[in-house]
């Protein structure tokens, strides 16, 4: 097959340019040289940021309960992907004392803006580590999609990403498993868990589902609830852990993606000639 | 106790999906994940009935408030 040879160019750490694109956006690729990828994803991804501030108005960590703010409260949001921005943020406002207007249309679409900005960040940070070790490496051109590719389609539709390296089966496996175990918490918190100034932290891991908990969630309407459903936390529950096994999900077509373009045996193969983990056996 | 066999049925159904990804991430071949599930999904239940029967002993003995 035919074969990439990156002897003359220069090495890149794939972990610095990892961790320079999550505090920058583009930095990874301008250090790797691919100038247009970088400044594109830049305006891409910090437009989306300012953007969802400018809806906002800056609101955020204030939409949680007083008792749990703390210094690490926002550490497990996924405005976090996108470090630089969400630090500036968290300087210039952190604990404020905004009010965010309660059901106001155009907070949740702010709030889905930021939250999009940090995962897609986190996702182009996992194809700038790629990308800085291909440099190095000889990758097997065609044989298989770009792994990050592959985690943003999973990311937009859950299963979409095991479909473009056509593992239908798994793919279509995968759609109906996540949505169905999403759908059926949204069903017994009749839609409460689809806000997050109701339920902060849950609605971050609901993220992990991409489009499809916006969707939802905008399909909702945040109605006014005058009695607490009867099942709502297991709702929330069972919607949050659907959004949190996509990351399972994300990382399978990633590690899957990244074999095969190097040529080298997945994981689970190189256990089972290694003689570890005969578990299947 | 309110509504326990739905509460149980939900609990194996969410079991059920999150043995299900755990097995798919695990093996890399489907009919090799499939034969992953069903030893996983046992002793998932297994160890979680384990760990409520705990749960519902120290409720009862050393964390009672009654």
């Amino acid at each position: 097959m035919p074969s990439l040879d990156a002897s003359d160019r220069p090495a890149v750490n794939p972990n610095v340019a990892a961790l320079l694109t999550w505090l920058v956006p583009g930095a990874g690729h301008f250090l790797l040289g691919q100038m247009r990828l970088a400044l594109a994803a830049f305006i891409l991804i910090e437009g989306l940021y300012v953007a969802g501030l400018a809806l906002t108005g800056g609101a955020f960590l204030e939409l949680l309960a007083p008792e749990i703010r703390g210094r690490f409260a926002g550490a497990l949001t996924p405005e976090v992907g996108n470090f630089g921005a969400f630090l500036l943020h968290v300087r210039d406002i952190d604990f404020s004392d905004l009010t965010p207007p309660p059901f106001d249309g155009a907070l949740f679409i702010g709030l889905a803006l930021t939250s999009t900005s940090g995962i897609l960040n986190l996702i182009l940070a996992s194809r700038a580590h790629f990308d800085a070790r291909a440099r190095s490496g000889a990758v097997i051109e065609g044989a298989a999609v770009h792994p990050a590719k592959a985690a943003l389609l999973g990311w937009l539709i859950p299963g979409a990403g095991h479909l473009a390296q056509g593992r239908v089966a798994r793919g279509v496996f995968c759609f109906v498993l996540i949505t169905g175990m999403f759908t059926i918490g949204c069903v017994l918190a009749e839609g409460t868990n689809l806000d997050r100034t109701r339920h902060f932290y849950y609605w971050a891991g609901q993220t992990l589902l991409g489009p499809t908990a916006f969707v939802a969630e905008y399909l909702s309407g945040h109605p006014l609830m005058e009695i607490r459903p009867r099942y709502s936390d297991a709702g929330v529950m069972l919607a949050s852990v659907a959004g949190v096994l996509n990351v399972l999900l994300l990382l399978d077509v990633y590690g899957f993606s990244d074999a095969k373009l190097f040529g080298r045996p997945l994981a689970t193969e190189q256990k089972a000639t290694g003689g570890v983990g005969q578990e299947a056996a | 106790m309110d509504d326990l066999g739905l509460h149980i049925a939900l609990f194996l159904l969410s079991a059920g999906v999150i043995v299900a990804v755990t097995c798919m991430y695990t093996e890399a071949e489907d009919g090799k994940a499939l034969r992953l599930f069903p030893r996983r999904y046992g002793t998932f239940v297994l160890v979680s009935g384990v760990i409520v029967a705990a749960m519902i002993v120290i409720q009862n003995t050393l964390a009672s408030v009654h």
